[in-house]
């Protein structure tokens, strides 16, 4: 399954990465800010995402917007520090499947993803 | 900042060790300072606040610190972007936190990253700077607080 990791940070991205190597994802692209999350989802066309919130240029939110117009069907996993009620709605009004709060634990990040993804696969 | 609100902050920081490595952390009561430069570490990420609290949240750290850290975190590295990334984001995550309690009004800026204990940072318009240390493997970094109400 296409798998795209979407964070400002570099260590976030690489540790999603890590912890995902062993399940059954293939990671075909990264990205540290919502333009660039835009322009690797039409090229490459990811079945399920994470999604930082707060990026340069582009935040999170935004994001969604765009990505939910170019394919309903993606599954997005919001994984933010911003912890209040009214970001969260936001999120999954736009059409985000999952929140995730930073920080995490490993098993957090793999339980969150397998409940994104339970019916699909 | 009232003693309530800086617990948030506590809770932020004592949680982010929590969730991040092995080893139990230490936080320490809060104290108050005068000279924010006197605590700056090799390593300071800054948070600028806006919204419903004007001011800054540091998150300033050793080298060895951050390096012992970012392998707890599954990154096995010594490049100085990725240490500088990292107090960026342990910045921002504790400052995000905070809206659990301040609300979606709580507004975070993008991470900005200071290296060395050089940089002379002038604080203006606030009343209280605020101190929390932490020690994590006998080593002590520091979040600093620098928010008024508005």
């Amino acid at each position: 399954m296409k798998f795209m990791v979407v964070d400002d940070s570099m260590v976030i991205r690489e540790k999603i990465q890590n912890v995902l190597k062993d399940e059954e994802f293939e990671i075909v692209g990264t990205a540290q800010n919502g333009i660039e999350a835009v322009e690797q989802f039409k090229i490459l066309k990811p079945r399920v995402m994470t999604l930082d919130i707060t990026m340069p240029l582009m935040d999170g939110i935004e994001t969604i917007k765009e990505i939910i117009a170019l394919d309903t069907d993606v599954r997005i996993l919001v994984v933010s520090a911003l912890a209040d009620k009214a970001t969260l709605i936001q999120a999954m009004h736009l059409g985000a499947y999952g929140f995730l709060c930073k920080p995490f634990r490993d098993v957090e990040l793999v339980e969150a993803i397998e409940e994104l993804i339970e019916d699909i696969v | 900042m009232n003693q309530e609100n800086l617990e948030v902050f506590v809770d932020g920081l004592t949680n982010y060790f929590d969730k991040t490595t092995s080893s139990l952390a230490k936080v320490s009561t809060p104290f108050l300072i005068q000279d924010i430069n006197q605590y700056l570490s090799d390593y300071t990420g800054i948070i600028g606040i806006s919204g419903n609290h004007k001011g800054s949240v540091f998150f300033t750290a050793p080298r060895i610190l951050i390096v012992k850290l970012i392998s707890e975190i599954g990154v096995l590295t010594t490049q100085e972007d990725k240490l500088m990334d990292l107090v960026g984001e342990i910045s921002n995550t504790i400052s995000g936190n905070a809206r659990r309690t301040f609300g979606d009004q709580f507004m975070l800026s993008t991470p900005i990253v200071l290296k060395g204990k050089t940089e002379q940072l002038h604080v203006s318009d606030v009343t209280n700077i605020y101190v929390i240390p932490v020690v994590w493997k006998n080593m002590t970094a520091h979040l600093i607080i620098n928010l008024n109400q508005e």
